[in-house]
């Protein structure tokens, strides 16, 4: 039923988790070891903006009752971690196969 | 009369902001009158859903658009109270997604509990008003 909300965040955990990646991985070490900090200076706002609209999507499936809490937090605190939403993504596409987007949580 | 851009881009900043706070306010409403009163909730979370497609979302989008737009070019960022309206913007948007997430699902016929939202929205909205215009030091 909300097969679409969920691929969506599926969509954004990926462009949550890359942004991630390039900042925490490319742009901060160019900036402290390589002085160059532009990069840092771009990466920063895109991985802020992508965080963001994952956050929103991801309360938005909340809202809709597709996650039970505790994996709620987790879809949350994976954002926060270099390579995690790999995880999200894993546990986002799960949903998708066994849940087919009904809900099934208060 | 010259051309303004500060000035324009702040205008139609507020100008979306009433709108995305209409918005989510017009949302906490229906959801909690559906609570009480289930009966023909589908079509009322349908209109209201609608309505939070087509209008709320893109003044959310716009708020803070333009409002980092403003924000950078009034070279605000870094004042105390920005800080402090930004983190409320960016829960009242959580909230906001997770309305549209309740609407939704009132639309497809379940009932959703909602409590908090409409005093939450109200409180925001008053700190929101008084940081941009008083634009209060917090040193």
């Amino acid at each position: 039923m909300h097969v679409m909300m969920l691929r969506r965040l599926r969509l954004a955990s990926m462009l949550e988790g890359s942004t991630l990646i390039l900042l925490v991985c490319i742009a901060v070490p160019l900036k402290y070891v390589g002085e160059w900090p532009p990069g840092v200076r771009l990466m920063g706002p895109v991985h802020g903006i992508a965080f963001l609209v994952y956050c929103w999507l991801l309360l938005q499936t909340v809202g809709a009752g597709l996650w039970p809490r505790r994996e709620a937090v987790l879809l949350l605190l994976f954002a926060f971690v270099p390579f995690a939403s790999a995880l999200s993504m894993k546990l986002i596409e799960r949903e998708i196969r066994v849940g087919g987007g009904e809900v099934r949580y208060l | 009369m010259t051309f303004d851009g500060y000035s324009w881009l702040k205008a139609l900043h507020v100008a979306a902001a009433l709108l995305f706070a209409g918005g989510m306010l017009a949302s906490s409403v229906v959801l909690a009158i559906l609570m009480r009163v289930p009966s023909h909730a589908e079509q009322f979370a349908v209109a209201a859903r609608r309505y939070d497609h087509l209008v709320t979302v893109p003044a959310m989008l716009v708020v803070w658009t333009f409002g980092i737009g403003v924000a950078l070019s009034g070279s605000w960022f870094g004042s105390g109270w920005l800080n402090a309206k930004l983190l409320i913007v960016v829960v009242l948007s959580g909230i906001h997604g997770l309305q549209s997430g309740q609407l939704r699902r009132a639309a497809a016929g379940d009932v959703v509990e909602t409590r908090w939202s409409i005093p939450v929205i109200m409180t925001a909205i008053v700190i929101i008003a008084i940081l941009a215009v008083v634009k209060p030091s917090f040193r």
